[in-house]
């Protein structure tokens, strides 16, 4: 029978996708490019800045070969207004926004390099500033400060992401834009779960009104714009 | 419905509903605790719901008679909906069922109560709300909150489970990035 794994990602798998994102570093020692099969490693140069994937900025951090310049809205000050927003509205703060003509989504865009914008969460959040604080915390200015409002704002989208399985029904819909990674692998089992509940329960329903809808086009009086693909969670 | 071997759907099935019997019935009494006999018109019996759905729906004779009719199971009465209804998180579902929304899903198939439906899933929301608060912090599990969840139907139980599960990887996950260190 079916696999025991649940579906999704779990929190590790999330973290390790995470670690394709770009982060700047200040070098402290020379390297030379890198040909890698992800891509070419620019060489390192200290003191340029050169923009990394993470999981090479926290194995040279490690190290103490490099030091990471954490990305603008790993700061106090972003991080306060824009737990400020998601506690005055009822919906979560608006994602980074794409820049135009992109094709590309996360871990592939610049949204935690030096300069990404300071006023955005972008989808890797929670992840890249958990690692962050764990791994170079001493690059972070603030870093207790950065943690206590990680924590809230952690807290306060999750209840928002449970209370918005409240309003779930037939039509309605919960608006999800600018839930990060880590937040879906965690809110994933028991949203789902409540969704196929949610169907089991009004299954017959649903399928009365099926019928009546077959019977009225029959009768001509639904006329031709039937929305089959209107799927109700 | 569910694989043929989901256990929840066969244990949905063995559950018992209340169901009349409209024609006398020769050589059927033993499901009225009167073997050899027979099971006469009228006689109320609690037949498993795969039995008692089969019966329900069987029509026999050129009158196209009805075997038997299915009557709405104590669990989904207007006293529990009235209950459910007033105070979704105080009801004892696994007391009535323990599989209480399937249950009521493939009785509700019969029936076409739309109003019930709707208070189903009413208290199923409700519920769910509350089963994720517990199943974010397990101190509550213990406490008071004991009541609550031992009242949980199969679904529910479910739900918990892998809410916890979610957010038990999840602080493991947090908890590894710090010892790494």
């Amino acid at each position: 029978m079916a696999l025991p794994l649940p579906p999704g990602l779990t929190p590790p798998e999330t973290a390790f996708l995470c670690e394709m994102e770009m982060v700047t570093v200040i070098p402290r020692q020379r390297l030379e490019g890198l040909e890698l099969l992800g891509g070419p490693i620019p060489p390192l140069n200290p003191p340029y800045r050169t923009s990394l994937p993470l999981w090479l900025a926290l194995l040279l951090k490690r190290q103490r070969r490099a030091n990471v310049l954490p990305p603008p809205w790993l700061s106090p000050p972003s991080l306060h207004s824009i737990l400020d927003f998601e506690k005055s509205t009822p919906s979560f703060s608006p994602p980074l926004p794409l820049p135009p003509h992109t094709t590309t989504s996360p871990p592939f865009l610049p949204s935690a390099t030096a300069n990404a914008p300071p006023d955005a969460l972008p989808y890797h959040w929670l992840e890249l500033g958990e690692m962050l604080l764990e791994a170079a915390s001493d690059d972070i200015p603030e870093p207790d400060n950065v943690r206590r409002l990680m924590r809230d704002l952690r807290e306060v989208r999750m209840a928002k992401m449970r209370a918005g399985v409240g309003v779930l029904e037939g039509g309605r819909e919960v608006k999800m834009n600018g839930v990060g990674g880590m937040e879906v692998a965690e809110g994933r089992a028991f949203i789902g779960g409540v969704v196929d509940g949610l169907r089991k329960i009004g299954a017959s329903k649903e399928m009365s009104r099926r019928e009546r809808e077959a019977e009225e086009r029959e009768n001509g009086i639904g006329g031709g714009e039937d929305d089959e693909d209107d799927m109700d969670i | 419905m569910g694989s043929y071997y989901d256990i929840d759907a066969i244990l949905t099935d063995a559950q018992k509903v209340p169901c009349t019997f409209d024609l006398d019935i020769p050589g059927l009494g033993y499901l009225d605790e009167n073997a050899g006999g027979d099971i006469k018109a009228g006689t109320r019996v609690s037949l498993p719901l795969w039995l008692s759905t089969l019966l329900a729906v069987q029509r026999l004779g050129p009158s196209s008679q009805q075997l038997c009719t299915l009557d709405l199971p104590a669990s989904i009465s207007p006293r529990v909906l009235a209950a459910l209804k007033a105070g979704p998180k105080t009801v004892d579902l696994r007391q009535l069922a323990s599989h209480y929304y399937e249950l009521a899903a493939r009785v509700l198939e019969l029936f076409e109560e739309e109003e019930i439906v709707d208070v189903l899933g009413e208290t199923f929301k409700e519920r769910a709300a509350e089963i994720a608060d517990h199943a974010h912090n397990p101190r509550g599990a213990l406490g008071e909150a004991q009541d609550f969840l031992r009242g949980l139907d199969e679904m529910e139980r479910q739900l918990f489970r892998s809410a916890h599960g979610s957010s038990n990887a999840m602080r493991e996950w947090m908890g590894e990035t710090k010892k790494k260190r």
